[in-house]
């Protein structure tokens, strides 16, 4: 096989896996964007001369464990978050007038003066619309409102997961690293740090400055 | 006590999927009751959600994401008590400064590598004449046969893989020191003095 068409290759695969998927690829995306972000980090650390050995023995495994944290957080909530929003319309539960149409149509839903409902004891896990034989009817509408809505859960699950839940981990990892140093540093128990003072703000930033990431919140690239 | 069989039967992704599709059901149920199920008739929203499917790629995902830190970061390190009070203040202003320069770069390199796929993967009935570099115009363009929405996600998918290796140097060159020089500048403007 030669280059062309491993080129070739690759774009098609894009094409197939993404093309009709987009919240799929923006989970996938964004999760190589955390692991980039924080292999950059490791390795500024890794290559910063200023930074003595022993910092580096230090800074080096906190990076990875920060990393860490952002990229299982960022795919877990991220992901059950799209795949919830994404069962909610392959289920039926949420749909388009016309989906709805085609769905009592099809002897799924009943209209009744409030609204819709389903048959007595339809179990909504075992049910999927994409299963249907006469799906092909109501596939580029289904389709269209159910990319939309995946990319509304996608990015709903990206803002919990990268600007509530990550920063509270990330801010719990960080102060117990900078207690373990602290009392490392004063040779006494970790317990009883009761918070990092002692510390001076000129040292604070110094190692701030020296250190590309901080306590909290990660820069995503 | 657990048996030998049961841990040798035992496997992550199927526990996995079991609790996955406990939550899904337990979420679902609390969605709406199955006697009235939610349709989304306004045509407004229904234009807004296709408009998000068809439209939404990782920048102005970013975008979003930056706007919305905005919101909440700073004030999760402002009620961070497990720190002093001077490295909470520094912790704020650094946090403030990395969302406006990771959101700046990331959304313009986003926007910049999804726009040159776009200009080297277009179909054949898009070249103009006056065109320049027409033979290279569909370099990038997938050999299969495709809808404009999928091509359309493709090119987005496409752009957002360059960004990223972009970003990997960029992070460097100017998101670091763009972040240290706004750091520098919230932290001197929230001194007490």
């Amino acid at each position: 096989m030669n280059v062309a068409s491993l080129f070739n290759n690759f774009k098609n695969t894009i094409l197939t896996k993404y093309g009709p998927n987009p919240a799929k690829m923006l989970i996938y995306t964004g999760v190589l964007g955390w692991f980039l972000s924080s292999a950059a980090q490791v390795v500024a650390i890794a290559v910063n001369d200023k930074i003595p050995k022993e910092q580096k023995m230090f800074l080096i495994p906190q990076e990875i464990g920060d990393g860490a944290i952002n990229v299982v957080s960022f795919f877990l909530v991220t992901s059950v978050i799209k795949n919830f929003a994404s069962r909610l319309v392959s289920s039926g539960r949420l749909a388009t007038p016309n989906i709805r149409k085609f769905l009592t149509e099809s002897g799924i839903n009943i209209k009744t003066k409030k609204g819709w409902k389903v048959l007595p004891n339809f179990d909504f896990s075992k049910f999927n619309i994409e299963n249907m034989t006469n799906f092909y009817k109501i596939k580029d509408e289904y389709k269209s409102f159910k990319n939309g809505v995946d990319v509304i859960g996608m990015t709903a699950g990206s803002i919990l997961s990268c600007n509530i839940i990550t920063p509270i981990l990330r801010n719990k990892y960080a102060a117990s690293r900078q207690k373990k140093t602290l009392a490392e540093m004063n040779m006494i128990e970790q317990d009883k740090v009761k918070y990092p003072r002692g510390i001076s703000m000129d040292t604070y930033q110094k190692y701030a400055a020296m250190k590309y990431s901080t306590p909290s919140s990660s820069l995503k690239i | 006590m657990a048996s030998i069989s049961s841990i040798r039967n035992f496997s992550f992704s199927r526990a996995y999927d079991k609790f996955s599709r406990k939550v899904s059901r337990i979420a679902l149920d609390a969605v709406g009751s199955s006697e009235n199920l939610p349709t989304i008739s306004n045509p407004k929203k229904l234009n807004a959600i296709d408009w998000i499917g068809k439209n939404l790629s990782s920048a102005e995902n970013r975008l979003i994401l930056g706007a919305s830190a905005l919101l909440s970061q700073p004030f999760i390190d402002a009620s961070n008590k497990e720190v002093d009070a001077e490295t909470r203040r520094y912790s704020i202003c650094r946090t403030i400064a990395k969302i406006i320069a990771g959101t700046a770069t990331g959304y313009t390199i986003r926007k910049l590598c999804i726009k040159s796929i776009d200009a080297f993967a277009k179909l054949p009935s898009e070249i103009k004449p006056d065109m320049k570099f027409k033979n290279l115009r569909q370099v990038l363009a997938p050999t299969l046969k495709c809808t404009a929405e999928e091509l359309a996600q493709y090119k987005n998918t496409l752009g957002t893989i360059l960004a990223l290796g972009v970003m990997v140097f960029t992070n460097f060159l100017i998101d670091a020191p763009l972040t240290k020089a706004l750091t520098n500048l919230f932290a001197g403007r929230s001194e007490n003095k």
